[in-house]
């Protein structure tokens, strides 16, 4: 199991959606990605569409406004 | 939506968070400016701390709940979700009993002010093109108006530079005005009460509502399999 790291701070919606949905596309089941986020509507539309696809997701927020979302990739 | 409680294992040593610092002594500040800014509006006029109160309250409960317009007609292209275009049409249809209490009671009380037709804009050529242009700003921009103001709010610092534009094309569009009523004088103002009387037109808004409600639902099901 591989661990990625995808950095979209700064990023509006939707692209940290899109650039997720395209990593997550390349890795293989088991394997973990780790976003940063700082946009909040990022922080509720991506766990929201990951945990819908059937992947775990974890948010933590690491300091004001900045989040990581843990996706680990089940299928 | 149920939470994962499997905690994810990662190698990667987490960045250990930094203690909150506790912000009430920020927001009582905060609060004590709104209060005296809101009392402060009074003396010029009665009516601009009912705006402030409102708009206050619009802000939080847009930050809170990330309710977000533009998530709402771009999630169902992007992701097949319509989560949040369902809660717009929601908003919509509570927005609507509301607008249809304020436009009858004048006519009930038999007052000579009749709102009927006041915020009924036109459908003309400048309102195609301009919503057209917004849709394509709003996806790039990243939020539509009050979103933008919302994430500025947060800090965020692209939509500040949205926000500078945002500015400069609404005083663009406002000094360009004339011009743009010029196509509007033959576009037709419809008003649903006139066509359709009161009742038929909280009716037909209510039945467009839910069916356009149910076309979410359904959308939702055959792009992400589920409607939850």
């Amino acid at each position: 199991m591989a661990e990625f790291t995808l950095d979209c701070l700064g990023e509006a919606c939707p692209v940290p959606l899109m650039k997720t949905e395209k990593k997550l596309n390349e890795l293989t089941v088991g394997d973990v990605l780790i976003i940063s986020i700082d946009h909040s509507c990022a922080m509720k539309n991506v766990p929201e569409w990951a945990r819908k696809q059937g992947h775990n997701v974890e948010i933590e927020e690491v300091d004001d406004g900045e989040w990581e979302i843990v996706i680990e990739k089940t299928k | 939506m149920p939470e994962t409680n499997t905690s994810i294992n990662t190698s990667r040593t987490r960045r250990v968070r930094k203690p909150k610092k506790s912000q009430i002594p920020q927001a009582i500040l905060v609060t004590l400016f709104m209060i005296a800014f809101g009392f402060y509006l009074g003396a010029g006029n009665s009516k601009l701390p009912v705006y402030w109160g409102f708009g206050i309250a619009f802000g939080y409960i847009l930050q809170r709940s990330r309710f977000c317009f533009t998530a709402a007609f771009r999630d169902p292209c992007i992701t097949g979700s319509t989560s949040v275009t369902r809660a717009v049409l929601v908003a919509v249809a509570v927005a609507s009993v509301g607008f249809f209490a304020i436009k009858l009671s004048p006519v009930l009380a038999g007052s000579e002010t009749n709102l009927n037709m006041s915020g009924v804009s036109p459908i003309g050529l400048p309102l195609m093109l301009g919503a057209i242009l917004f849709g394509i700003g709003m996806v790039i921009a990243g939020g539509c108006a009050s979103g933008t103001l919302m994430r500025v709010g947060e800090g965020f610092t692209m939509q500040m530079l949205s926000l500078v534009f945002f500015v400069a094309g609404s005083l663009w569009g406002a000094h360009d005005m004339n011009f743009w009523s010029k196509f509007n004088e033959n576009a037709p103002k419809i008003f649903l009460p006139d066509v359709f009387g009161w009742f038929g037109a909280i009716l037909v808004q209510g039945l467009i509502i839910i069916l356009l409600y149910i076309a979410a639902v359904k959308w939702q099901e055959k792009k992400m399999g589920s409607a939850e």
